[in-house]
């Protein structure tokens, strides 16, 4: 089997969400010595582009999404340990989770799923976050990114709390915090002190690229 | 007109002398009982319950009541945890399906114990208060939400791709348990019975997959028709962003149909838009002003919002040659928070009284 069928089979994979394909692939493109993150870029994360697009697109909906987010992470089990280290020293880390308060967590997971898609090393820290976790977490393991998601208004004062802290740990100047959820907007952002907010997980990959890189 | 016969009017399209009013107010009623009634008493005893919207209908003079308590009690009683604070809307901590054959597992819980029991007293003894003054309804959630709050919303996502056949055999526990809600309510005496089909919606699923897993010719068909045959008024509230009306709307012809908006979101649909396409042609369509700005907004702000819905909403409906099928309610419920201001239900009232007035096209 030549590397671009097996790349095709990888995002194909994703695309189809059948996780046990993306392992056989992943499995084969090592042992047909592909670079692992040729594999992971040109192969897991194209499907997965292909399936946020029709998901914005509203041609697939969000039991596709999941999967094919699900079948992208068991190839990424597989690739990613076979990264040499170094390398993986250079990938910009984000902490996302859904702030205290708030169980809505699709959307925060589908933006950590486009995250990881777009070469970030993602932290999950879940739903109904407490405050304190997102900012020992993002000290302790010396994330880039601070990501938090929040649908429900009463929470929204989770995120300034949560910038509060940061700035009064000495940590925020380190970070970049990006915020969303559909009743956050740019100006809240700027009233809390985020650096960005975005409407959709696509967006803002794109925004954080350009911001870090 | 009283609220009966203007809730009447509204439902037929008949002339009305203004159109009718009903801010969903449910939790946030028990400010209204005094500092010391918690949202955790409040949905944990039929009195209290009852209490606070016979409360809410003196206080605020609504045109509806409707018995919503929260989401999460069917996954409650089926065993999942709850995470219960004394003044927040409780939520699902933990779920209980881990495995496919989990799915099988469930098991209708004892409906004369437990929240499901507050809920269907609660709504008995409220209605038997306010039944002479307006229209009652009581409150259920579908199955595929009583499933997904039971299991996990992802988790039945994924399932319903992969293993659909042990999502349905969940799904059919939940249609039991919500056919024997329907018959307790049923025998409370109220006028209607609104269905939460939450998933009906084009953020999340899909034509095929909302008919597959919940759809016309399966549950939900089934349970509007057993909620028709058990003497309620089929209504049905979905509070997302992009509402399957097609389905919802022109296939399960509820009577009334509360829906929410969002204007921020491409596509969705404002009320001059939905009358416009003919939804409420046959439907009380009740709608749309974001919850939100109950606690937000300045009570100026508020009533500059509904003063200019109900003049959105009169010009569609006379462009549509409708009388007066629209309610304005508020899309979702009004937060339970303490910070909620009741002075801000109260000015979407009054202006409803000021602005909403029916004089003809
Ligand atoms: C599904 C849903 C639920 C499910 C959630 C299941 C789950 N595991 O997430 C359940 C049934 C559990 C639920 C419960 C409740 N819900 Co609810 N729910 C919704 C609903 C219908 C859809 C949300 C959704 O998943 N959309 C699909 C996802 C993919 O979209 P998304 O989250 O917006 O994410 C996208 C973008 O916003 C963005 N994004 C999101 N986060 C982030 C973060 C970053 C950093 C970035 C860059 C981008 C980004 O990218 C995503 C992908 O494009 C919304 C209404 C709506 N929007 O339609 C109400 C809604 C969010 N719920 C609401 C409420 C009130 C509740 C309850 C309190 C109801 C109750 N009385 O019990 C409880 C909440 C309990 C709690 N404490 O959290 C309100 C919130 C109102 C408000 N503004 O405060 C809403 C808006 C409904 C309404 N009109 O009032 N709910």
């Amino acid at each position: 089997m030549n590397k671009e069928e097996i790349l095709n089979g990888l995002s194909e994979a994703v695309i189809l969400g059948k996780p046990d394909q993306a392992r056989s692939y992943a499995q084969r493109s090592i042992d047909e010595g592909i670079d692992p993150l040729d594999a992971i870029n040109n192969g897991l994360v194209k499907g997965m582009s292909v399936v946020g697009d029709r998901y914005a697109a509203r041609e697939v909906y969000l039991p596709q999404v999941l999967m094919s987010a699900n079948t992208m992470y068991a190839g990424l089990d597989i690739l990613l340990p076979m990264i040499p280290s170094e390398e993986l020293e250079d990938k910009k880390k984000v902490a996302i989770g859904v702030v205290e308060g708030d169980v809505h967590d699709i959307g925060k997971n589908i933006v950590k799923t486009m995250m990881t898609a777009g070469g970030f090393e993602v932290k999950d820290l879940g739903r109904d976050v407490p405050i304190e976790t997102f900012i020992s977490v993002a000290e302790s393991i010396k994330t880039d990114v601070v990501a938090m998601s929040t649908l429900m208004t009463p929470t929204m004062d989770g995120m300034k709390d949560v910038i509060d802290g940061l700035i009064e740990s000495g940590y925020r100047s380190k970070v970049k915090v990006v915020i969303g959820g559909p009743p956050t907007s740019p100006e809240f952002a700027e009233e809390i002190g985020a650096d960005h907010r975005d409407a959709n997980a696509q967006d803002s990959v794109a925004w954080l690229k350009e911001a870090l890189f | 007109m009283n609220h009966i016969e203007r809730d009447m009017a509204a439902l037929s399209d008949a002339e009305a002398d203004r159109l009718p009013t009903y801010p969903i107010a449910c939790g946030v009623n028990r400010k209204l009982l005094g500092d010391n009634v918690t949202y955790s008493m409040w949905c944990k005893d039929p009195k209290i319950f009852a209490n606070g919207f016979i409360a809410g209908q003196k206080y605020f003079d609504f045109d509806f009541a409707i018995g919503l308590m929260d989401l999460s009690v069917m996954a409650g009683d089926l065993g999942a945890h709850v995470r219960m604070d004394d003044e927040n809307t409780p939520f699902v901590d933990k779920h209980i399906v881990h495995s496919l054959e989990d799915y099988e597992k469930l098991e209708v819980p004892d409906i004369r114990k437990g929240r499901s029991h507050v809920i269907v007293e609660g709504t008995r003894l409220f209605n038997e208060k306010l039944k002479n003054e307006v229209i009652c309804a009581a409150f259920l959630e579908g199955p595929l939400l009583a499933l997904t709050q039971t299991a996990g919303a992802e988790r039945v996502f994924m399932d319903m791709f992969t293993d659909p056949s042990a999502v349905h055999a969940g799904l059919r526990t939940m249609v039991e348990f919500d056919r024997q809600m329907v018959e307790a309510f049923s025998e409370t005496g109220v006028a209607g019975l609104v269905w939460d089909y939450l998933w009906g919606n084009y953020s999340c699923l899909g034509d095929e997959e909302y008919n597959e897993f919940e759809g016309c010719d399966k549950y939900a068909g089934m349970l509007n028709k057993l909620t028709a045959d058990s003497g309620m008024a089929l209504c049905i509230h979905n509070c997302a962003d992009l509402p399957h009306l097609d389905t919802q709307v022109k296939k399960f012809k509820p009577v009334i149909y509360s829906m929410a908006y969002y204007p921020l979101i491409p596509d969705s649909p404002s009320a001059g838009e939905v009358i416009d396409k003919g939804y409420a042609d046959n439907c009380l369509i009740a709608g749309n002003i974001d919850p939100q700005m109950f606690i937000r907004a300045k009570t100026e702000k508020i009533s500059k919002v509904t003063s200019d819905l109900c003049q959105e909403v009169k010009t569609a409906l006379c462009r549509r040659g409708l009388k007066s099928r629209y309610c304005i309610a508020s899309g979702c419920e009004v937060p339970p928070d303490r910070a909620t201001k009741l002075d801000n239900i109260k000015a979407v009232v009054d202006t409803v009284k000021r602005d909403g007035v029916l004089e003809g096209c």
